[in-house]
C-alpha cells in the first residue's frame, strides 16, 4: 500500500514537472520564435517568415522606416493581410513607380469638393450623411487617401503609390468644410487639402484665419486658389492686355504670400478657379515657385499627367454612392506589351 | 529516495535535451542574423530555403510578359540557392531580353513621335518604361516632349530690340514687357545678342487685335472723306500694328499722311508739310511733285529773305530742304551765295574775322566763295595801307601815340607790315628819349 502511495507521488511529481517542462518550453519557443527570420536579398529584397504578432503596419515600420508602408509589402505579395508563418518579400524599393502593367497603367483620382450641408443638398453642396457614406466607402473598399505632395512624388516618378490611391481637396473656403467635412475625415484619419481664394477667408459663409489655422495645425494641407476667384483664362470687359496681366500676377503671388503669413507655410499648389487654365497663367505659376495646380477636367490621373494641368472630378450635391464610385478610377486599361 | 533522485536526474535530461532543442532554435537565429550580416556567407545559412518556390513564380510571371517582377523573382531564388549554376544564367538572360525589348519600343515610340502620332508614341514610351523602369529618355519624352510648351525659345539677333522680337512674335510691339518679365529683364533693357529668350506662347484670342479691323477700316474710310486725316491716321496705324500687311490701311495711311501734307502746304507750314510727305511711300502718286512743289516754294521764300539779308533764316530754311533731300543744288547754292552775300556785307562794315569765319562754313569750292575770300584779304590790306598812312600823318604833327595806335592797328590787319613795324619800334625809342629829356 505504502509502495502504491509512494508511486502516485512519483508520478504526481513527473507529472507535474512535465508540465512544468511543456510550459517553460513553449514559452521559450514563443519568445523565441517572436523575432522573425530574415533574409537580405542584396539591398533590393528581405525575406521575412511573419510571426503571430506581425502586422503589415509592423514589417513596414520595422523594415522600411514608415508603419504607413504595409500596402507596398501587401502589393508586393499579392496579400491583403498576414497569417503567421508565412513567409513575405519586403521590397526596399518603390518596385513598381509609375503602376505599370502589361494590361495598362495606375491612375489616381482627386475629388474636388466644395460646401456642406446638414441635410440640403444642392450642386455644390454635399449632405452631412452623403459625404459619411463616401467617406466609409473609401474605407471599407481598401482605398488609401494620400496627401498632394505623396501625388506629387508619383507625378515626379520618384515614389510608388497604393494601387488604390485618391486625393481629397476643397474648394474656395467655405465654413461647412470646418463644421461638417473636418470630423468626418478626422474619425477616417484621412488628409485632404483646401484651396482657398483669400479675399472669401472671414467672410459671411467662409472660414475664418483662425479655423484654418486649427485645420493647418490638425494637418490638412492648406493652398491657394487665387486672390479673388476670377477666371484667370478671360479678359475682363474694357481690360486691356496689361491689365489682366497685371491682375494676373496679383491673384498669384498674393495668396502664396498671405498663407505664409498667416499660416507660416509655403503654398506650392494652386486650384485653378472654374478649373480655367491658359499658358500664359501656367507660365506665372512657374515663376512665382508653384509645384503644380488643378483643374476640374473630369478625369483621373497617370504618373506623366502635365503637372499643371491635373484633373480633379468634382463631387456635386446630387450625386448618390453609385455616381461617387464611378469618379474613383484607379486604372487606365491600355495594352503594354 | 534514491529512485526519485533517479528520475529527477532523467527528467533533467530530458529537460536539457528539450531546452536544446529551443536553445539551438535561439542560437540558430542569432548565427543567421550574424551571418546575414556578411552577405558572402549568408547563403550557406539559407541553403535550406526553398529558392525553388521563387524561381517557379519568377516563370510564372515571365510567361505573363511581368518580366520586371520575373527578375525580381530570379534574383531571390539566386540568392536562397548560390549553388545554381542555371539561375544566373537565365537571370543575365532575362536581363538581357528586356533590354532587347525596352530598346525596340522605345525606337518605336520616337517614330511615332517624329510622325506626331502622340498617342500612340506615349503608349510605346510607357511599355518601355513597364520593361525598364530607370529608361530615363523614355521618361524624358513621356513627362516633357509629348506636351505642347507653353514657352518657345527665341535666340536673340543684333540689333534685336524687345519691341522688335514681341512685334515679330506677338504682332504686337506693345507686349515687349511681357518678354522682359518672363526673362528678368529690367525696363529698358535690350536683350543681349545670342541670348536666349522664354516666349510664352500666347492663345491666339491674345495676339488677337481688340478691335474688328474690318469696321475701323471702313470708319477710316469715312474720316479721310470728312478730311478728319488724322483720325483716320490714327486708326490706320491701330490696325497696322496688328496687321502689318493690310493693303487697305497701308493706303488710308499713305492718303492721310498725303492730305495733312497738302493742308500743312496750303498753310505755308512748308517743312511741317515736307515731314507727312516723307511719310507717304514715295510709290504713292503725286507725292513726289507734292514734295518738289513744297521745296521750290521754300526756296522762294528763301530767297526773299536773302534779299532781306536775313541770313540765318535763309540758312535754316535752306538746310531742312537739304535734309528731306541732300541732293537739292538749289539749296545749296543758297547756302553759299547767302555765305559770300554776309561776307561781303562784313567786309563793307570792316568785319574781316568775322567775314572769314563765316566764309570758312562755306563750299570752298564755289567761285563767289573764294573770290570773297580774296576781297577780304585786299581789304585787309587796303586798310592796313590806310592806317599806316594815318599814323604816318600823326608822326608828321608830333603825335606819337596816336601814331603808335594807327600803326598797331596796320599790323593787326597786317602783320608782316615792314614799315609800319620799323616806324613803332622808332616811335617807341623816341617817346623813351622824350621822357628822359623831360
Amino acid at each position: 500500500m505504502q509502495q502504491f502511495v509512494n508511486r502516485r507521488k512519483i508520478i504526481f511529481h513527473i507529472i507535474v514537472l512535465l508540465s512544468l517542462l511543456l510550459l517553460a518550453a513553449c514559452a521559450t519557443i514563443t519568445r523565441w520564435y517572436h523575432k522573425t527570420s530574415e533574409i537580405r536579398i542584396n539591398d533590393d529584397f528581405i525575406i521575412v517568415k511573419a510571426t503571430a504578432k506581425d502586422t503589415l503596419s509592423s514589417l513596414a515600420a520595422e523594415y522600411l522606416n514608415d508603419p504607413s508602408k504595409g500596402w507596398l509589402i501587401a502589393e508586393f505579395n499579392h496579400i491583403k493581410s498576414l497569417t503567421s508563418g508565412q513567409e513575405l518579400c519586403i521590397p526596399l524599393f518603390p518596385f513598381n513607380k509609375g503602376g505599370l502593367k502589361s494590361g495598362g497603367f495606375q491612375t489616381v483620382p482627386v475629388l474636388a469638393y466644395y460646401s456642406f450641408s446638414k441635410n440640403k443638398p444642392s450642386k455644390i453642396s454635399i449632405t452631412q450623411d452623403d459625404f459619411k457614406a463616401q467617406m466609409k466607402y473609401l474605407k471599407e473598399n481598401g482605398y488609401h487617401v494620400i496627401t498632394l505632395d505623396q501625388l506629387l512624388s508619383f507625378f515626379d516618378y520618384q515614389e510608388q503609390v497604393p494601387e488604390k490611391s485618391v486625393a481629397i481637396t476643397f474648394d474656395d473656403g467655405w465654413i461647412s468644410v470646418y463644421d461638417i467635412a473636418f470630423p468626418i475625415l478626422k474619425k477616417y484619419g484621412f488628409p485632404a487639402t483646401i484651396f482657398i481664394y483669400t479675399d472669401f477667408i472671414g467672410g459671411g459663409k467662409a472660414m475664418s484665419w483662425k479655423q484654418i489655422k486649427e485645420l493647418s495645425e490638425a494637418g490638412f494641407d492648406i493652398q491657394c486658389q487665387t486672390k479673388t476667384h476670377r477666371n484667370l483664362t478671360v479678359l475682363r470687359e474694357k481690360e486691356s492686355f496689361r491689365e489682366y496681366f497685371k491682375s494676373l500676377e496679383m491673384e498669384i503671388s498674393y495668396p502664396k504670400k498671405v498663407i505664409k503669413k498667416k499660416l507660416n507655410k509655403e503654398c506650392e499648389y494652386l486650384a485653378y478657379p472654374y478649373g480655367k487654365t491658359n499658358n500664359l497663367v501656367i507660365a506665372m505659376l512657374k515663376k512665382h515657385g508653384y509645384r503644380a495646380a488643378f483643374t476640374v477636367d473630369k478625369k483621373s490621373n497617370p504618373f506623366f499627367i502635365d503637372k499643371y494641368k491635373i484633373n480633379r472630378s468634382a463631387i456635386y450635391g446630387e450625386y448618390d454612392i453609385e455616381k461617387f464610385k464611378k469618379k474613383l478610377s484607379v486604372f487606365q486599361h491600355m495594352e503594354l506589351k | 529516495m534514491k529512485r526519485l533522485f533517479t528520475i529527477y536526474l532523467l527528467l533533467m535530461v530530458l529537460f536539457f535535451f528539450t531546452g536544446c532543442a529551443g536553445v539551438r532554435e535561439f542560437f540558430g537565429d542569432i548565427t543567421e542574423k550574424i551571418l546575414n550580416k556578411n552577405p558572402e556567407k549568408a547563403p550557406e545559412v539559407t541553403k535550406a530555403l526553398p529558392s525553388f518556390s521563387y524561381l517557379e513564380k519568377a516563370l510564372e510571371y515571365e510567361k505573363n510578359d511581368e518580366l520586371q517582377t520575373a527578375l525580381f523573382y530570379m534574383q531571390i531564388a539566386g540568392t536562397l540557392n548560390p549553388d545554381s549554376t542555371k539561375i544566373p544564367e537565365k537571370i543575365a538572360s532575362l536581363k538581357s531580353f528586356i533590354d532587347h525589348k525596352a530598346r525596340q519600343h522605345f525606337a518605336k515610340g520616337v517614330e511615332f513621335c517624329e510622325k506626331e502620332r502622340f498617342k500612340d508614341a506615349r503608349r510605346q514610351f510607357l511599355t518601355t518604361l513597364r520593361y525598364s523602369p530607370n529608361h530615363k529618355e523614355a521618361l524624358t519624352y513621356l513627362k516633357n516632349r509629348l506636351y505642347s510648351k507653353e514657352y518657345l525659345n527665341y535666340k536673340v539677333k543684333e540689333k534685336d530690340t524687345l519691341k522688335d522680337i514681341s512685334k515679330k512674335f506677338y504682332k504686337d510691339p506693345s507686349k515687349n514687357f511681357l518678354i522682359a518679365y518672363f526673362n528678368n529683364l529690367k525696363t529698358g533693357n535690350e536683350p543681349v545678342s545670342g541670348t536666349i529668350l522664354e516666349l510664352p506662347v500666347l492663345e491666339s484670342k491674345f495676339n488677337q487685335p481688340p478691335i474688328d479691323i474690318r469696321i475701323e477700316l471702313i470708319k477710316a474710310e469715312n474720316l479721310l472723306e470728312e478730311k478728319r486725316c488724322r483720325e483716320a491716321l490714327d486708326i490706320a496705324e491701330k490696325i497696322l500694328e496688328y496687321d502689318h500687311l493690310n493693303k487697305k490701311a497701308s493706303d488710308l495711311k499713305n492718303s492721310a499722311y498725303y492730305q495733312i501734307g497738302l493742308e500743312l502746304s496750303g498753310q505755308e507750314k512748308y517743312p511741317e508739310a515736307i515731314k507727312m510727305f516723307k511719310k507717304v511711300t514715295p510709290e504713292y502718286q503725286g507725292v513726289k511733285e507734292a514734295i518738289q512743289q513744297v521745296i521750290n516754294k521754300e526756296l522762294i521764300k528763301a530767297k526773299n529773305l536773302l534779299k532781306e539779308k536775313q541770313y540765318e533764316q535763309v540758312l535754316a530754311v535752306a538746310g531742312k530742304i537739304l535734309d528731306y533731300d541732300k541732293s537739292n543744288k538749289a539749296a545749296e547754292d543758297l547756302i553759299n551765295t547767302t555765305f559770300c552775300q554776309q561776307g561781303k556785307d562784313l567786309i563793307i562794315r570792316k568785319n574781316y574775322t568775322q567775314a572769314l569765319n563765316v566764309l570758312n562754313r562755306a563750299n570752298p569750292q564755289y567761285d563767289c566763295v573764294k573770290k570773297t575770300i580774296s576781297d577780304v584779304y585786299k581789304a585787309k590790306k587796303k586798310q592796313a595801307e590806310v592806317h599806316y598812312l594815318n599814323g604816318v600823318k600823326h608822326f608828321l604833327n608830333e603825335e606819337l601815340q596816336s601814331a603808335i595806335k594807327e600803326w598797331e592797328k596796320t599790323l593787326a590787319l597786317n602783320p608782316e607790315h615792314k614799315k609800319a613795324k620799323k616806324n613803332i619800334n622808332n616811335a617807341r625809342s623816341l617817346l623813351e628819349k622824350l621822357k628822359k629829356v623831360k
